[in-house]
């Protein structure tokens, strides 16, 4: 039996839309694994020597322990925005006669092999070997790291099944949520050091190898929850149907102001509100603030103006790059009405483009604390989102226009095999987005010092803005010219 | 009001659709029939300038479709749940198809208002998104956004399917009320022989992308077609 439905679940993959791509985003897409799955490696054989470093005299195991409890929260919060649930296509199963345990069982198994289960292996199989291999001051039984490792992936596993209830159930959900608050309160008002007691833990599990059990144990338990729960609601209004949600209306009449465009921005809003795929792309652009943290703290990037122009850019740019490669996606499972509709094209098109240069603006005002990294940096990320707002933006709503790949907005975007909106185009189009600023800001900065490099890079956006006009023009005539061919291609089925 | 040319559409070597010459005039209520692939909904497509024609041209109200977008403000249409907009309420979705026809919100629950006995009270107050609406209740509401903005012209795409028996009634009713009181043009697509002679004062069979019938409607009418398809059904019969 497991047999027949893994080969149906072979068919799915290599039959899906997704995968009748180019060759071209095939070896993009292999390249990016390798590229993530390399990174994963180096980290996992360079860790203990960079620990050593780092934290001199201490055992770096140690240092692993008392840290991993960042990497287990993280990878929960990763997992609940970015993972998709297991939908096996069920209900053609639910009249065969198969055991429903059998279906179960699979549906759960499945979920065992995915991404964000492999990438720990990526990391913590070199680490371990290391430890074992390694000559230094600190030695390692093999037992003991044996048994460690298995807990670690023991407890991945653990995340993935609870992961999958708390998608699925409420309660679970605010319990999760509640304890991690509580967590994270603790800890930050200094009542109870939550992390030096789970790196009591975690040190308590390398030290006395028997108990590995318990988080095998754990992750067995949480198996058997996931279990219990889908075999309760092995219904077609059960745990496999869609999700209904009551509706949450809110008053959007505040954004009338806007005029003419107000209709689609609201449309807009409610858009990204209530649907999973956006969502996901607003806590995409949320990480995209931190970036600059990866490259303002490194002394090494301090006298490399490029690199730091770079990052400057990217702060403000996460929303209008996730979101705006995509316009016209995002409207895809209801073009045919939008194309058919009295709508004027421009307003459209503008509509997206002040949502875009709104989320520039907040981004730019959220990264008012990166002051704290000196005001150079400050006026770089200034810079960086005027440029944004006045050439980004059009460069990017342009981009759109050559994307004609249809977007399923309620369903999260499996990491990896989401190469919806994703062509050679679009990173031809993506090249000058990042490149050009840098270039901006180094020549001048090169010739004249860094505040003239600051000042051009921000002019140049000012005078996008007043090029307004002409370039919309030439977005919307590209979109007009593609207009058949778009439509053929959002409705197909995905 | 609507004039068909020398159209044809075809995808590589197989013409889908070729109709030289078919007039439409303002008010009349135009009822298509035809088996699955004679081209209804290729036709409406083209209508709507959602293909390229291969050949010829449509006006509607002389503003050739595929070359201005004149035709809009004044054309609605329904041709399937791709027109609805999944994460809206009904009401939602009401009200952005009656500002894109700068109606008020006023102006559209008047109409709704209208509308009360065909929604048969599952389409407004759900607090359910259109998406999960039944294919039934998606239609209704698709249907009357296609009413919204004082259209000259409403297209609907088998609008009588996934319909039950008493909303098809009344969507009977209302189609017939369209063409007598505001001299709207309405086009109909349906594989419901009986209901599309009952509204339609006339009615084209398309039979693999070709006009063969085109039939002022009558007493008699029910029956031509009838005898029509079920001939059709005797010759693949015999061709097999």
């Amino acid at each position: 039996m497991i047999k027949k439905f893994l080969s149906l679940q072979w068919k799915e993959f290599f039959r899906s839309a997704a995968f009748q791509k180019g060759i071209a985003i095939k070896i993009l897409l292999v390249l990016a694994a390798l590229y993530f799955g390399g990174c994963a490696l180096i980290l996992g054989v360079g860790l203990f020597f960079i620990l050593k470093k780092a934290v001199p005299g201490i055992d770096p195991m140690t240092t692993v322990n008392n840290f991993i409890i960042f990497w287990f929260m993280l990878d929960l919060i990763i997992r609940y925005f970015m993972q998709q649930m297991p939908v096996m296509n069920i209900k053609p199963l639910m009249i065969i006669p198969i055991k429903k345990k059998t279906i179960i069982h699979f549906l759960l198994g499945k979920t065992t092999v995915s991404f964000f289960n492999i990438l720990p292996l990526f990391i913590f199989v070199p680490f371990c070997i290391v430890l074992l291999f390694q000559n230094s001051d600190f030695q390692y039984a093999g037992v003991n790291v044996f048994a460690w490792f298995i807990s670690v992936i023991a407890i991945t596993q653990a995340l993935n099944f609870l992961n999958i209830l708390v998608n699925k159930s409420n309660t679970v959900f605010y319990i999760t949520l509640g304890l991690l608050a509580t967590f994270g309160a603790l800890e930050y008002f200094g009542i109870y050091k939550i992390t030096a007691l789970f790196g009591m833990l975690f040190n308590g599990l390398y030290n006395h190898p028997y108990l590995v059990v318990i988080p095998i144990a754990l992750a067995c338990f949480l198996y058997y929850l996931n279990f219990d729960y889908l075999k309760k609601r092995f219904y077609l209004d059960g745990a496999i149907s869609k999700e209904v949600k009551e509706v949450e209306t809110s008053d959007l009449s505040f954004l009338d102001r806007f005029g003419s465009i107000s209709t689609f921005l609201k449309n807009d809003v409610r858009m990204i509100w209530r649907n999973k795929r956006p969502r996901q792309v607003i806590f995409m652009s949320c990480m995209f603030l931190f970036y600059g943290l990866i490259f303002f703290t490194q002394e090494v990037y301090r006298e490399m103006p490029a690199m730091l122009a770079f990052a400057s850019l990217f702060i403000t740019a996460g929303f209008l790059f996730s979101f705006g490669q995509l316009v016209p996606s995002w409207d895809s499972e209801y073009y045919k009405m939008m194309m058919s509709q009295n709508i004027p094209y421009r307003q459209y098109l503008e509509s997206k483009w002040y949502l875009m240069v709104l989320a520039v603006l907040v981004s730019f005002i959220l990264s008012t604390p990166y002051i704290y990294f000196g005001w150079d940096i400050f006026g770089m990320i200034a810079a960086g989102a005027s440029f944004n707002i006045g050439i980004n933006s059009f460069v990017t709503l342009f981009g759109g226009a050559l994307n004609r790949v249809p977007v399923e907005l309620n369903a999260k975007a499996k990491a990896f095999s989401n190469t919806q909106g994703f062509n050679p185009t679009q990173l031809l189009i993506a090249l000058p987005k990042m490149l050009l600023p840098v270039l901006l800001l180094y020549i001048p900065y090169v010739l004249f010092g860094l505040t003239t490099g600051i000042i051009c890079l921000g002019v140049s956006g000012i005078i996008g803005l007043f090029f307004k006009n002409y370039f919309l023009n030439i977005i919307e005539k590209t979109y007009q010219k593609g207009k058949y061919k778009t439509i053929a291609a959002f409705g197909e089925k995905k | 009001m609507i004039a068909i040319h020398n159209i044809s559409k075809t995808y590589g070597e197989a013409t889908v659709l070729k109709i030289d010459k078919l007039d439409i005039p303002r008010g009349q209520s135009f009822g298509l029939v035809g088996n699955n692939g004679a081209g209804k909904t290729t036709l409406f497509s083209l209508l709507l300038d959602l293909i390229q024609p291969s050949s010829g041209y449509i006006s509607n109200k002389t503003i050739k479709v595929h070359e201005s977008e004149d035709w809009k403000p004044f054309t609605s249409s329904f041709i399937d749940e791709s027109f609805l907009i999944g994460y809206l309420t009904a009401e939602e979705y009401f009200y952005f198809i009656g500002e894109l026809r700068g109606q008020t919100k006023t102006d559209v629950d008047k109409l709704l208002a209208q509308f009360e006995d065909f929604f048969h009270g599952e389409i407004l107050n759900q607090k359910k998104y259109l998406r999960d609406l039944s294919k039934g209740n998606q239609k209704k509401a698709g249907i009357v956004a296609s009413f919204i903005g004082n259209p000259e012209v409403i297209i609907l795409d088998e609008p009588f399917a996934n319909l039950d028996p008493t909303t098809q009634i009344r969507l009977k009713g209302i189609i017939k009320k369209l063409a007598e009181d505001n001299a709207v043009t309405v086009l109909v697509s349906s594989h419901d022989l009986m209901h599309v002679t009952e509204v339609s004062d006339r009615i084209v069979v398309l039979n693999k992308g070709e006009v063969v019938k085109d039939i002022q409607t009558s007493e008699a009418t029910l029956k031509e077609l009838e005898a029509f398809f079920a001939g059709n059904a005797v010759q693949s019969s015999e061709e097999e």
